[in-house]
């Protein structure tokens, strides 16, 4: 095991996103303590075009996989992920949490024999090795452990816990090929299509303000005044289980236990009680706001500010207020 | 076709978890513990599979403690033809999946179902694990399962940022159950009742060439803590204009984030 520190980055059409600039932060911190460097392993079409940013966010090194790389698929990536740290012998391998990690991590980890810490909300070098915390049991419980080899660690790292800060120089971002042949085992699993939905709106987990409506918004229709107020902050929307179920809003929005894990700076929810399953989705948000009509709801235990009224009156007044902000 | 599929007991949802007094352990006595709800949706999927490939058996594994029977007695309910607990209290999600691919390499599934997560150490590893050390291409969190016509291939979806995939996977392979992929039954009065007349196999890690390296943890715990407690926010008891306008300038100007 070496000293480096590999970041598997992702993108969008060559546009970095912010969660590699997340993770290519605690990578400069690891490394420096390690005294190794960082690397970053960025797969997909437009990889190479993110290379000069991610040099520009600290990495030295960076692994481009774009032939080849067309289309995804999960066996090709596990295989090109565990070439590279098989080459290069990072002490880590860091990812976002994201449908990317979801679907790679646990493969990885038993190919690269890592040991996985998923969702980690501090990673820290310590000794000869690494601290992580992370939540466990929907974030009832917060797990403190160590890791000190023989393997890599791969940890993957909560969004927007983590803030990005560019170094003062940047770093080389010498492009180096991530050569990965082609196997026809891996088309064992394809991903035939792909059917955009979600609109405009930044995605769930990785958007900086999120504005959630409940059950009390009734229909669909009402939902509206949520996504005018995501509108006007330039949020993600969000939604309740109940909210879900009765069918307001798309099984996408749900935030939760059993739906997505969000941790925005800001998180508005309306009209939603705060059940220890919602509750699960959303507490490590940094700020969270709540409005409810009534004063008892559990949510106003985890709001830093809470407006007791009804959510038809003061949301637009919010958005209004917002608009007038900006204006 | 062989079908198997990964259970694990779970403390609810609602339980209160407690941390122990030197915060080196979870306190989990009184609390109900439950199959872990992702993978109720593989138990059914797996039932669906074998109601349409006539002839199927469904294997059903458990790592764990003892309550572990609970959830084989459930799945016996459902009708399942065989289950195995491995017992193994202390095993982490990998060291599980550890245990379940041996028991699995035996069985040699043509498909495996598992929920996308545990929800208690929710770290979503054991299904890609899983997977890897049994050499199958799996499919992470499907909201839809279809078996082709010849039972040789099925296509799956599953939601991402920004949209849907639908995905082909070739059998044998491994499926992770996301929330509504179906609607997970109810066993029956007879199921329950021939339920307790099946046995359960039991096997110890060791007994599956188990040794205590690959059952150890991948990272060691130092503690656990309570989530930290919030302070007592701001209320805001104004009309709907004015607490409005007020929101949006401690938003502005004290907590500085819009
Ligand atoms: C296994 C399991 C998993 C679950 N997973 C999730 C999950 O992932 N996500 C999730 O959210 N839930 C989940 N739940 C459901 C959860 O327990 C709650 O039922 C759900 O979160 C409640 O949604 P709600 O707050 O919108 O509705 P309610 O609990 O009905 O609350 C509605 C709130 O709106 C307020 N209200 C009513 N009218 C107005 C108004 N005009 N203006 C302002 N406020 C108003 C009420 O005072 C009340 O507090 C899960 C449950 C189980 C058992």
């Amino acid at each position: 095991m070496g000293a480096d520190i590999l970041v598997v980055a992702e993108h969008k059409d060559g546009k970095v996103k912010k969660t590699a600039c997340e993770l290519l932060t605690v990578a400069r911190t690891l490394a420096a303590a390690r005294g190794g460097k960082v690397l970053a392993a960025v797969l997909g079409p437009g990889a190479g075009q993110a290379a000069a940013e991610l040099g520009a966010w600290g990495a030295e090194t960076v692994l481009v996989g774009e032939a080849g790389f067309e289309a995804y698929a999960s066996l090709k990536w596990t295989r090109a992920i565990c070439e590279a740290a098989a080459a290069r012998r990072p002490a880590a391998i860091l990812m976002s949490v994201s449908s990317l990690s979801r679907d790679l991590a646990g493969r990885v980890a038993a190919r690269a024999q890592a040991a996985l810490a998923s969702d980690c909300t501090a990673l820290s070098a310590e000794g000869d090795g690494f601290k992580i915390v992370r939540p466990m049991l929907a974030g009832r419980a917060l797990v403190t452990a160590v890791h000190a080899g023989p393997g890599p660690l791969l940890a993957t790292l909560r969004p927007n816990v983590f803030t990005a800060e560019k170094p003062a120089a940047p770093a080389a971002g010498t492009v180096e090929a991530l050569a990965c042949a082609d196997d026809p085992r891996d088309q064992r699993v394809v991903v035939k299509s792909f059917a955009a939905g979600g609109g405009t709106r930044p995605e769930l987990t990785e958007a900086a303000v999120v504005v959630s409506g409940g059950r009390s918004l009734g229909s669909a229709d009402a939902f509206k005044v949520i996504y005018d107020l995501a509108d006007a902050l330039g949020a993600a929307a969000g939604a309740s289980r109940a909210a879900v179920d009765a069918g307001y809003a798309p099984h996408s929005m749900q935030v939760g236990q059993t739906g997505k894990t969000v941790s925005p700076v800001l998180y508005i929810a309306c009209g939603i009680s705060g059940a220890i399953q919602h509750l699960a989705g959303m507490r490590t948000s940094k700020y969270i706001v709540a409005i409810n009509t009534d004063p008892n709801a559990p949510i106003f235990k985890l709001a830093d500010y809470g407006i007791v009224g009804d959510l038809f009156e003061v949301v637009p007044a919010l958005t209004e207020e917002v608009n007038k902000a900006k204006a | 076709m062989k079908i198997a599929v990964c259970v694990k007991l779970v403390p609810s949802t609602t339980a209160l978890i407690r941390v122990s007094a030197d915060g080196k352990a979870l306190d989990c006595t009184g609390v109900e513990m439950v199959m872990s709800p992702y993978d109720e949706f593989a138990l059914e999927e797996a039932l669906k599979a074998r109601d349409k490939a006539a002839g199927s058996e469904i294997l059903v594994v458990s790592v764990g403690g003892d309550g572990a029977a609970k959830n084989l007695e459930q799945a016996y309910a459902l009708g399942v033809d065989q289950c195995v607990h491995v017992k193994a209290p202390d095993a982490d999600a990998a060291a599980a999946a550890r245990c379940a691919a041996a028991v699995l390499k035996t069985f040699a599934p043509d498909l495996v179902f598992c929920g996308r997560q545990a929800i208690d150490d929710d770290q979503w590893l054991f299904p890609g694990m899983l997977g890897e050390l049994l050499d199958l291409p799996h499919v992470t969190a499907a909201s839809s399962f279809a078996l082709s016509a010849d039972n040789a291939k099925a296509e799956c979806k599953r939601r991402i940022e920004g949209g849907e995939e639908t995905i082909e996977i070739a059998l044998p392979a491994l499926i992770s159950a996301e929330k509504g992929l179906n609607d997970p039954r109810s066993p029956t009065l007879k199921g329950r009742l021939n339920a307790k007349k099946k046995t359960v196999t039991v096997k110890t890690p060791a007994e599956l060439g188990l040794d205590a390296a690959a059952m150890a943890p991948a990272l060691k715990v130092e503690g656990y803590a309570p989530p930290p407690p919030k302070s007592a926010g701001k209320v805001i008891a104004k009309p709907a204009k004015e607490a409005a306008a007020e929101l949006v300038k401690l938003l502005r100007e004290e907590a500085k984030v819009i």
